[in-house]
């Protein structure tokens, strides 16, 4: 698998996307989002007719999603030699996160060189926190590099998936009648992926224009636009800087007040491309002092340490530092422990917000009227355009779509008060099925795609077995499963997470089915074997 | 009485909210406002207004100690009411045209020391505090001014307006209460504080709630004026016998200091009356301009008339 790495190697040339200026980035990708996606649109009709001749022979695997998840699962089972799968992607291209996340300023906040694949390493990334666009062409090139178009089929909304036990396979049911089935399955749906509309009065009342960031409206033009931003979450932070000099007036409306840290941004200059490209493990000492040098964030962001105190001061003096009206300051500092939310890196949103045409409006939101936004303290703030910056859906209790597994148990009521899996990847009850960025599995220090790749090569070898084997089913033991979720929730218990504040990590009653409570290390040693004592394993039979 | 379910009491809230927008601020009336009533009038109302907008920072600071998110939400929502409370009495002016160009009323000096020492020590008071003083505030402005507003003021756009701010009022009284409730003060204690309520004027609720650090600051102030320490310690010794005095048997400290005062106050007869609060008040009035809390916090600046901006 190892030597894979050299091949796969991306060149710089492939990936480097250097912008000029940033809004020429945005125009840039957004044109080059359309001509994919009317390419997607005239490729359609071939694809059907590959479509239409596979439903009858079921795949070895079949992949919910084409994200980075679902493309890295792609890419390990080819490189385990597991040819037979085929990827169901609702859009009509690859990418994910970072297909819908385009607005102004939209960047990841791991390093690139932590923020992508080690068996796919692109020495040409411009920046220390590489743009969406960047990251978007990233994630192209993984496609074109390992071959994966053929697997990939668009338009395919996934509506169910339910284990045939006679005939140990899962049946996709995708929107629009189709069905397709599989031995094994892989959910690579993204946790991230359904933008949301927070729950405020008057929502449709609103006759201006109404953008959500994960849904960017790149042919709307913000200029002397009154521009109101609600959402002072990852997003937001990124989006305020980049609004804020373009429109006439910018109202950001907050709720809670998040922790946010200077970020050491940097263009990567080239001759450290240079040398990333000519010589790999170079960029493999980056990346490791990269992971490690996050591995001791978790101390600070996942238990209350000294660290913790020590993050909360870095970031008390950052807001010092750069806002110097004591009221604002007092409506931008946090009231719960660093950690307990998603810690946000900006070294531009506080300014952002002290510019003569933005403004910070803490009252809570009580309605949307036709002309703009109605706060409790009575006002109505008249705006034309109104951008969400609210997040998304996450089951956290429940499925996005219903998983029927044995005896008809359906998954999403197991999870009604919270999901449970056994090391986040394998459900009692439902066999054969791989979750991705499954209950528990959430990185609150480290680069999301540390963890999965622990997932993804503890479900190629799972799958491995299945298929080697030939096994009917694959299916984790309730009692250990059991087991594995004590523990980690009384992990759970001890971390900031738990601590009190309400965050998207927790359900409605505070049970974290949501993050990994430990050292990204430990999750990869926890991941390195597949102990097959735990489960139970059924011989496909004749 | 009977505690309240927190939660639906912050469904309530949240589907009671109301706008400036949906009153008329045009609408026939105001003429019903006396020549004789006028400045009186205009001098009362910038009090109010004040008042509310002090109010509202208080529970500013209640949001940041409240012990669970329902409160913490609950009184984020009051600090906002109060200061649409202020807004609407402010847009009441505007429209008796009572408001300098567009400017805020100035409060009075009294006000001054208070905003000041809110902006300073409140964050820092204990929730046990405001959660007492809050409450009589309430009361006082719910029983003897909004009353007395609607008794002498025949303008329906008045009434319109302080009938939505006494709608809001209400659950502020409602979770005032079920709070003090739940920090283990007995009925006596609550009684107590309605009863000072009932009978005190805001005003004087506010500085006897910001006293102890206000002499504080005053001494400060004495002696950057090069006046004798002696006739302001003098004054504080009084003060000190009357907290002194209610030593034993209650639970909360804070009820001896506000309590008891409050009890003395309420007594028009009483000599001790005079005494501090006067001191109090003649103290505030002496201290020149120039020491006056100069920088005004952002937080003053928000209040605004206008429906929509
Ligand atoms: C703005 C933003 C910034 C982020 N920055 C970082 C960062 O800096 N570092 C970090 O570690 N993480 C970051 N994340 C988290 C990020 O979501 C993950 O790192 C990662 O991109 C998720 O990949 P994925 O493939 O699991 O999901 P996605 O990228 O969401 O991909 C899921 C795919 O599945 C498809 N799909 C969904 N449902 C169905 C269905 N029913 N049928 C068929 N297809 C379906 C979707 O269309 C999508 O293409 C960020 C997230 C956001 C939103
Ligand atoms: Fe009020
Ligand atoms: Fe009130």
């Amino acid at each position: 698998m190892m030597s894979e790495q050299d091949k796969s190697q991306l060149t710089e040339e492939a990936v480097a996307n250097k912008p000029t200026a940033k809004k020429a980035t945005v125009k840039k990708a957004a044109t080059r989002r359309k001509t994919v996606a009317k390419k997607a649109v005239v490729k359609k009709p071939a694809r059907k007719k590959s479509v239409a001749r596979r439903v009858d022979k079921p795949a070895s695997v079949l992949i919910v999603g084409a994200g980075f998840a679902g493309l890295g699962m792609a890419i390990r089972l080819k490189q385990a030699g597991i040819e037979d799968f085929v990827i169901l992607e609702r859009a009509n291209q690859v990418g994910g996160t970072w297909r819908d996340n385009t607005y102004p300023g939209a960047a990841c906040d791991i390093p690139s060189n932590l923020y992508s694949y080690s068996f796919a390493p692109n020495p040409g990334w411009s920046r220390s926190f590489s743009g969406s666009d960047e990251i978007l062409g990233y994630i192209h090139h993984l496609v074109s590099a390992f071959g994966l178009s053929r697997h990939i089929r668009f338009n395919q909304n996934v509506s169910a998936l339910t284990f045939d036990e006679q005939a140990g396979l899962w049946l996709a049911a995708v929107e629009g009648g189709r069905t397709v089935q599989a031995r094994a399955a892989v959910m690579a749906q993204g946790p991230l992926s359904n933008a949301a509309f927070p729950d405020i009065d008057g929502l449709d009342t609103f006759q201006g224009k109404k953008i959500h960031s994960a849904r960017w409206d790149h042919d709307y033009d913000f200029s002397g636009q009154r521009v109101a931003v609600i959402g002072t979450g990852a997003s937001a932070v990124q989006i305020v800087p980049e609004l804020a000099g373009r429109v006439k007036s910018l109202k950001v409306f907050q709720r809670t007040p998040a922790w946010v840290i200077p970020r050491p941004d940097f263009k990567t200059p080239r001759w450290n491309q240079r040398l990333f490209a000519k010589v790999p493990a170079s960029q493999k000492a980056v990346r490791k002092a990269l992971f490690w040098t996050h591995e001791t964030m978790a101390l600070a962001v996942i238990w209350n340490s000294p660290l913790t105190r020590l993050a909360e001061r870095l970031a008390l003096g950052h807001l010092r530092n750069q806002v110097k009206d004591d009221w604002m300051r007092r409506q931008l500092t946090p009231d719960f422990r660093i950690g307990c939310k998603r810690v946000l890196v900006s070294n531009d949103y506080y300014p952002a917000l002290q510019r003569d045409n933005a403004q910070l409006i803490t009252w809570p939101i009580a309605r949307l009227a036709p002309n703009g936004i109605r706060t409790s303290d009575g006002v109505e703030h008249q705006c034309d355009c109104i951008v969400f910056a609210t997040g998304f859906d996450v089951p956290k209790a429940g499925t996005p779509f219903p998983i029927r597994g044995l005896q008809g148990r359906e998954l999403g009521e197991e999870w009604a008060t919270g999901a449970q899996a056994y090391k986040s990847i394998n459900v009692a009850g439902y066999p054969n099925l791989f979750f991705t960025f499954g209950p528990n599995s959430g990185p609150g220090h480290n680069s999301a795609l540390v963890y999965m790749e622990s997932q993804l090569d503890y479900a190629v070898r799972a799958i491995g077995r299945i298929l080697g084997d030939n096994l009917k089913m694959l299916d984790v033991k309730e009692d250990v499963q059991a087991r594995y979720n004590r523990h980690i929730q009384k992990r759970l218990a001890k971390t900031n997470w738990n601590s009190g504040c309400k965050s998207w990590y927790l359900t409605e009653d505070g049970f974290n089915a949501t993050m990994y409570p430990g050292f990204a290390s430990q999750y990869q040693r926890q991941m390195a074997d597949v102990n097959w004592a735990d489960y139970q394993q059924i011989p496909a039979s004749g | 009485m009977a505690s309240i379910d927190l939660d639906k009491m912050l469904a309530k809230i949240k589907s009671s909210q109301w706008a400036l927008a949906d009153i008329d601020w045009d609408a026939p009336g105001a003429e019903k406002i006396t020549a004789e009533q006028w400045p009186k009038l205009k001098a009362f109302m910038a009090d109010l207004m004040w008042i509310e907008h002090v109010g509202a920072r208080g529970f500013a600071a209640m949001a940041k100690k409240a012990p669970n998110d329902t409160l913490k939400q609950i009184y984020t929502y009051f600090h906002a009411e109060e200061q649409r409370h202020a807004n609407a009495e402010m847009a009441l002016m505007k429209r008796w045209g009572m408001l300098d160009g567009d400017r805020l009323p100035k409060p009075n000096k009294n006000l001054r020391l208070v905003i000041e020492w809110l902006d300073r020590y409140s964050d820092d008071m204990p929730l046990e505090v405001l959660g007492s003083v809050i409450p009589m505030l309430e009361i006082a402005l719910d029983g003897a001014l909004c009353t007395f507003l609607l008794e002498t003021v025949d303008d329906p756009v008045c009434h319109q307006a302080f009938a939505r701010i006494n709608d809001d009022e209400s659950r502020h009284l409602g979770v005032g209460f079920h709070v003090l409730e739940m920090q283990g003060h007995g009925d006596t204690y609550i009684k107590v504080l309605k009863a000072i309520g009932t009978l005190m004027d805001p005003r004087l609720i506010l500085g006897i709630a910001s006293y102890v650090p206000l002499l504080n600051r005053m001494r400060d102030n004495i002696i950057d004026m090069g006046l004798g320490e002696e006739r302001l310690y003098a004054a504080m010794k009084k003060f000190e016998r009357i907290g002194g005095r209610t030593a034993d048997g209650r639970r909360n400290p804070w009820y001896q200091i506000i309590s008891r005062h409050g009890r003395l106050v309420v007594n028009r007869d009483h000599r001790l009356y005079h005494a501090p609060v006067d001191a109090m008040v003649r103290l505030t009035n002496r201290i020149p301009d120039r020491v006056m809390p100069s920088r005004v916090p952002t937080w003053v600046k928000g209040i605004t008339y206008k429906p929509v901006v």
